[in-house]
């Protein structure tokens, strides 16, 4: 069950499928590798200038990577929108029933999560999409690397904040 | 090709993230914590799927429009270790990677503000850092770049 609006999640397969086929299309059609995180280099790149965020890779592909950010976010509208109405959530699941901060903890709580997020994916060269899903089927060393890395970092972690730490 | 195709596109993958439980924090806690397969089959699928295509594309060598296909494998360094758990860490103390952080805002869950707000943070601090890490970690030229994610 999911908490957006206690929906049941679609099949692991029809979803895997899916995003395959998007994937997939997003090549032959567009000629564009699929990729996630580099999208928010585009972004800050709107605001800070640096040499870094200044390169030609990020400067020459706002024209796809700000819509395909944006249509992210339609996406999870649309879904909460067609599943019974959109409305602002603060419900984090299993983080309310062990941990239990309120908004201002639950926003401290994300925001030094994301700094690792933005830090990582950018020192890894992708994150779940680029490297995850493209990267992995075809068959690239950095993303097998890669992916192998962020998965043993996110199972230490989890284990770590809910059977180490809160370990009753 | 038009930005709306994009936007569509990103649509299209933000709906599927969002319904099957990829931007859902109880379903990658409970991926990393071994109490569902659900993730796992996910990306399970949608690689065995991607990899016999993208052979075929690849052997093709053309788009549908009659373009070479641009495709360039991520340099390998030691940021991909490095980095890589560095962004397992994060994905498990937010329950989101890069898309989901996207999705989760748009269904309405606030709290992705605060994610947001640190993953544009970070990046744009992994980028005043570049140079000191370039060595460190053999990160490629600046004018490549870490590829793109």
């Amino acid at each position: 069950m999911l908490i957006l609006h206690h929906l049941t999640a679609m099949h692991w397969a029809v979803a895997g499928a899916l995003l395959a086929a998007i994937t997939w299309l997003l090549l032959w059609l567009t000629n564009q590798r699929l990729g996630i995180s580099t999208g928010f280099e585009n972004l800050c790149s709107l605001v800070v200038s640096t040499p870094y965020l200044r390169r030609g890779e990020i400067t020459g592909s706002h024209g796809w990577r700000l819509p395909f950010l944006g249509g992210l976010v339609l996406g999870g509208l649309l879904s909460a929108w067609l599943a019974g109405g959109w409305a602002p959530i603060w419900d984090l699941g299993r983080f309310d029933t062990a941990i239990g901060w309120g908004p201002a903890g639950k926003l401290a709580w994300m925001f030094v999560g994301g700094l690792f997020i933005g830090v990582g994916t950018r020192m890894a060269g992708g994150c779940t999409s680029g490297h995850g899903i493209f990267g992995l089927s075809n068959l690239e060393p950095a993303s097998w690397i890669s992916t192998l890395s962020f998965m043993s970092g996110g199972i230490l972690t989890a284990n770590l904040i809910y059977r180490v730490a809160l370990a009753s | 090709m038009s930005p709306w195709v994009y936007a569509l596109f990103g649509t299209a993958f933000g709906f599927v993230l969002s319904r099957s439980g990829a931007a859902d924090y109880d379903m990658i806690e409970g991926m990393f914590l071994f109490d569902r397969f659900q993730l796992y089959g996910i990306l399970a699928t949608a690689v065995a799927l991607m990899a016999p295509g993208l052979w075929w594309l690849k052997r093709h060598g053309r788009t549908a429009f009659g373009q070479p296909l641009s495709l360039r494998p991520k340099p390998r360094h030691p940021g991909n270790v490095v980095g890589g758990f560095l962004f397992g860490i994060g994905w498990a103390i937010t329950g989101m990677c890069p898309g989901p952080v996207l999705v989760n805002l748009g269904e309405g869950k606030v709290y992705a503000l605060g994610a947001l707000a640190g993953v544009l943070v970070g990046t744009a601090l992994f980028g005043a850092l570049y140079e000191r890490l370039q060595q460190p970690l053999r990160l490629p030229a600046l004018r490549v770049g870490t590829g793109d994610g």
